[in-house]
């Protein structure tokens, strides 16, 4: 889609517009009004942009300064700021014996969840456009793990996934697939996996409506025309739908890496139980680091807190390069 | 994925009943639709699945839920606490708090985001690629590290507690994804029917309102809940904004029912099960917006 | 031209949108939270409170009344802000970083602001009738570096939990008194079979340093002795040798390590343990469940001497800030009242912290047998700013001498004491 800068002819003095002056159109109005598509002047694109910066800029700007203030202070126990540790708290962090236990969980937390989110979402966000009796009912199940808050579903998740008192353990006995109860989340080869379905299970509606929303713009007429030629259904989605609904996955991914780097209460919670970092990741660290822990530092915290935010730069960086997004978004 | 060919041809060797127009080329396609059904029905249920024990456990005393060994249904049915939690004052409060919030919030995420979207979708400008990279870049700040700065800013410009504070941090951390999205439709939008438009006299303004905002409807739809969802189930900037009880949104009100030292699992379920009712309503009203798109013939 | 006059009004409209967001809804603090003294010492009229819940019920509703009484009374406003506790730390945390410290606290350590210079102590803020009245360990716990910092609220003492009906099916006859019964009991239990637990414990991060110091107190341990860390003694160490026997016995719980007190709880509460460290708090809860018949009695100890109790206090503690010291003054002098302190420990089903509420509660059955133990009561340290940081260590460190040694946790925790203090 190229953008044009094409002076198309102007027809008659624009009857329809009603606050048109009513005189023949001028060469430079006609150009004007073409370059209402493709080119604009930037002090106008910015009265366009001028609230979503105010209010990004004001809003997340001020505290990520002050964020990045406070981990170059030394603070006590208490909260109190007792004066300037340079880069001391960076370097603690890096130090950090159990950083690299953080560092690992994350990567697997984060490619874990996202993957799987991704294939499942397509999935069934392919099956959701399809009508069929009771489809309506389908995507408003759907939608429930979304709309409840995460923190509550955390915490029902560890009850259900209970050693005592769980209903999955339940089950799992009583169906005789296990002879003693799990320990889904004290049991440290299990807590990862535990923690991934959790993710998954909570991702997957916000990424299937994406999908759902991509497909949505995939025009019936090429389908139909794909159709006719006699292409499978499998070379239909993969050569078709797959490639447009690019927009959508990259949204989705990028999104997701970000949302899911940044998920706090699923681990947070899970983890109640569990002293140390085990099966932390960089948030929860950060977090820990600073109520927690035996380094109870806010300073320490802050400075995770940029590694955070660096790491998932680096991250989305990598993955937007890698898909060429300035071709994506420069239609 | 099944899809339904069109091209099927019909089955030359099923048995064909005589004279019925409840005849083999239906039979296929009713099958598939009931298999499908069946298949909703599934996945709908392991979506439901955990908090269909949330349900049960909200009609059981607090004690029912831990006990050993668990009973999927309650040992003995506890009725009114529903009766009790809507009964109660500080929940209606929390339950107002946050219907303002959430509200107010995607009510200024969708009128920010449109403009932005659509600027940067349709139109070339210098900064453009650096607008979109500012806005992805803020959205990596995780809120509970930016929490402490966010405290001081409100409270330098006396804005804590006020439901102004949290709509615009809810506004500000969710504009991202409705931007990123409404982007996407937007340029997705042939430029021909933008330019029948603008050739027929329209202004920017009004290809925006007329001839591209109901194309971009599935969108606007997902923004919308996106955005809802999110400033309904915040947790973080509210605890820390918010002083008065009366003003805390339900996730941070909630928390009362679980103290170290008490535990009202009963209550906190039925409050959750409350708490998931106007996301699913709003869901419910728009939810058939969410299909729709480009149909054969707007182009031609 | 039209095209960007449109655009202008577009803009203009947002822009007024957003700023309609924020003057709009809720009405602003006021002034600013806490208390309102300018750097010029004039006296604050409204001091700032927050406040930890105890219980979804009580607390708020208690300090709303209190509120309202000390304003009646004193003529100051009271602005009450109840945080969860699992949130606290968090909040004061925040407020604190952001110099907008409340003007009262109540947290459950007090040392390490004394140490910051952040509190005012008894001299300053505490009727010389409070604080005679405060129980004398109270004040000894409280006290750092030869001034009273730490007021405290309510207190707690923990004592032996054990489920009567367990007991008489496992033909046990009466609580233990000595370790070696309180182990032969627990295997008398768990060979019942049935997901019977002989003894619940919880190690886990939340209170793994309460568990661990009923212990080490009976046992003739402690965390200090004559100002010095004493973590990794010899008794300390055969304590934690103990546990990791049960522990490898399977007469506890699965996962020691990662059991917190409310899951300890929650498997007495449910009838499948049958011994645990309780506190008044667990005791009204099986009192209105009905569904255990369980007893109380003293801790046992090593070697069958006297039982010692552990005593915890939460505190509320008072921030300096300029002009507030007469409204603060005001409010322990109207809490520590015997109505106000006893009305809060009441409805929340705590122990007194006063003398007098010792003497109020005295009639109280249910709690003779802790109001017996609590002026003997041995705290942690929480008079040595080291202790929270410790204590943290312990939460996260102590468990894992379920898998590995005893002596190499207690060792490391020793050190951290060390290189903190």
């Amino acid at each position: 889609m190229s953008d044009s800068t094409t002076v198309t002819p102007d027809p008659a003095p624009a009857a329809g517009s009603g606050d048109q002056p009513s005189r023949m159109p001028s060469r430079t109005r006609r150009r004007r009004r073409a370059g209402r598509i493709g080119q604009v002047h930037p002090l106008v694109a910015l009265l366009w942009l001028a609230p979503a910066l105010a209010l990004i800029l004001g809003v997340v700007l001020y505290p990520a300064i002050k964020l990045f203030d406070a981990s170059r202070g030394e603070y006590s126990i208490t909260g109190l700021r007792k004066g300037d540790a340079g880069w001391d708290n960076y370097v603690n962090v890096l130090q950090h014996p159990d950083l690299g236990t953080v560092l690992r969980n994350t990567v697997v937390w984060v490619v874990a969840v996202v993957a799987i989110t991704i294939v499942l979402s397509l999935a069934l966000a392919q099956f959701l456009v399809k009508s069929f009796p009771g489809r309506r009912f389908v995507r408003w199940a759907v939608i429930i793990p979304w709309a409840a808050s995460l923190v509550i579903t955390s915490q029902l998740f560890v009850l259900l996934y209970d050693y005592n008192y769980g209903i999955i353990n339940h089950v799992l006995l009583s169906l005789h697939v296990i002879g003693t109860p799990i320990d889904f989340l004290g049991d440290d080869s299990w807590t990862m996996f535990s923690m991934v379905v959790v993710g998954v299970f909570v991702s997957l509606p916000f990424t299937i409506f994406v999908f759902i929303a991509g497909l949505g713009a995939i025009p019936d007429d090429v389908m139909e025309a794909a159709t006719v030629d006699g292409a499978s259904p499998w070379q239909r989605y993969w050569n078709i739908t797959l490639p447009l609904m690019r927009p959508a996955l990259m949204i989705a991914t990028v999104l997701n890496v970000i949302y899911v780097f940044n998920s706090f209460p699923i681990i947070y919670t899970l983890n109640d139980r569990n002293p140390g970092y085990a099966h932390d990741t960089t948030i929860t660290f950060m977090y820990k680091l600073a109520f927690k822990s035996q380094e109870h530092d806010v300073g320490m915290s802050a400075a995770a807190g940029i590694f955070n935010v660096l790491l998932i730069l680096v991250v989305v960086g990598i993955y937007l390069k890698i898909i060429n997004w300035r071709e994506e978004t420069s239609r | 994925m099944t899809s339904t060919t069109v091209s099927a041809p019909p089955s030359a060797g099923a048995p064909a009943p005589q004279g019925g127009p409840t005849a083999t080329p239906r039979d296929p396609k009713r099958r598939k639709r009931i298999l499908m059904a069946i298949g909703g029905a599934l996945v709908a249920f392991v979506f439901v699945a955990p908090y269909l024990v949330m349900v049960l456990d909200s009609l059981r005393t607090s004690s029912d839920v831990k006990s050993t060994p668990p009973s999927f249904l309650p040992k003995v049915w506890q009725w009114d606490t529903y009766a009790q939690i809507l009964g109660d004052e500080r929940f209606l409060n929390w339950l107002k708090t946050s219907l303002i919030i959430a509200t107010g919030s995607t009510v200024i995420v969708i009128l920010v985001a449109i403009p932005a979207a659509f600027m940067t979708a349709r139109h070339r400008f210098p900064g453009r690629g650096l607008f979109l990279l500012v806005v992805l870049v803020t959205q990596m700040f995780a809120p509970t590290s930016l929490v402490v700065g966010l405290y001081r800013q409100f409270f330098e410009l006396n804005m804590i507690n006020t439901y102004g504070a949290l709509i615009l941090t809810n506004a500000a951390f969710n504009l991202a994804f409705a931007i990123w999205i409404l982007h996407g439709f937007f340029s997705s939008i042939p430029l021909e029917v933008e330019e029948a438009a603008a050739l027929d006299g329209a202004s920017r303004w009004q290809i925006l309102r007329r001839v591209m905002l109901p194309l971009t409807l599935p969108g606007l739809v997902t923004a919308t809940i996106f955005t809802f969802i999110a400033a309904w189930n915040e947790y973080v900037v509210a605890l820390t904004l918010m002083i008065d009880d009366d003003k805390k949104p339900l996730t941070v009100g909630m928390r009362a029912y679980i103290t170290g030292y008490e535990q009202h699992w009963d209550q906190l379920f039925a409050a959750s099960v409350i708490a998931v009712v106007p996301v699913v309503i709003l869901f419910a009203i728009i939810e058939k917006h969410l299909v729709g798109g480009l149909t054969a013939g707007s182009v031609k | 031209m039209r095209s960007t006059k449109k655009s202008v009004v577009v803009a203009g409209l947002a822009i007024a949108g957003l700023a309609l967001g924020a003057c709009g809804g809720g009405t602003g603090a006021g002034t600013a939270p806490g208390g309102t003294a300018g750097a010029t010492g004039e006296e604050a009229k409204t001091i700032k409170l927050v406040a930890a819940e105890y219980s979804k019920d009580h607390t708020k509703a208690f300090w709303d009344a209190f509120a309202k009484t000390y304003n009646e009374k004193t003529g100051y406003t009271l602005e009450v802000q109840v945080v969860s506790w699992d949130n606290i730390d968090q909040q004061s945390s925040t407020m604190i970083q952001n110099n907008q410290a409340p003007d009262i606290l109540n947290l459950n350590a007090y040392a390490s602001y004394a140490k910051d210079g952040l509190l005012y102590d008894s001299d300053a803020v505490l009727p010389a009738v409070a604080k005679d009245d405060i129980l004398d360990t109270f004040v000894k716990y409280g006290t750092y570096q030869g001034k009273f910092y730490g007021f405290p609220d309510l207190s707690s003492a923990r004592a032996f939990f054990y489920n009567k009906t367990i007991f008489k099916q496992a033909g046990i006859t009466a609580p233990p008194k000595t370790w070696a019964e309180l182990e032969a009991d627990a295997q008398k239990i768990t060979a019942l079979g049935g997901g019977k637990v002989g003894y619940a414990l919880p190690l886990g991060p939340e209170e793994a340093q309460g568990e661990f110091s009923m212990w080490i107190f009976n046992n003739g341990g402690d965390w200090k002795t004559d100002g010095n860390w004493v973590i990794n003694s010899d008794k300390n160490v055969q304590t934690l040798d103990f546990l990791k026997k049960l522990a490898d016995e399977k007469v506890t719980q699965n996962n020691p390590a990662r059991t917190n007190r409310a899951d300890a709880f929650d498997l007495f509460k449910s009838g499948a343990a049958g011994m645990v460290v309780g506190f008044s708090p667990l005791a009204a809860d099986l009192d209105k469940d009905k569904k255990v018949d369980y007893g109380v009695a003293p801790f046992p100890t090593m070697d069958g001497s006297e039982s010692k109790t552990l005593g915890v206090t939460d505190y509320l503690m008072a921030f300096k800030k300029p002009g507030n010291e007469k409204a603060v003054k005001a409010f322990y002098n109207l809490y520590y009242t015997p109505d106000q302190v006893n009305t809060f420990i009441k409805a929340e089903g705590f122990l007194p912290v006063t003398e007098s509420g010792v003497k109020y509660f005295s009639n109280e059955k249910a709690l003779t047998v802790y109001l017996n133990t609590l002026p003997n009561a041995k705290l942690t340290p929480t008079d040595d700013p080291a202790w929270d940081k410790v204590k943290l260590a312990v939460q996260q460190n102590l468990g894992g001498a379920m898998n590995g040694s005893p002596k190499a946790t207690l060792d490391g925790l020793q050190r951290t004491a060390e290189s903190v203090g």
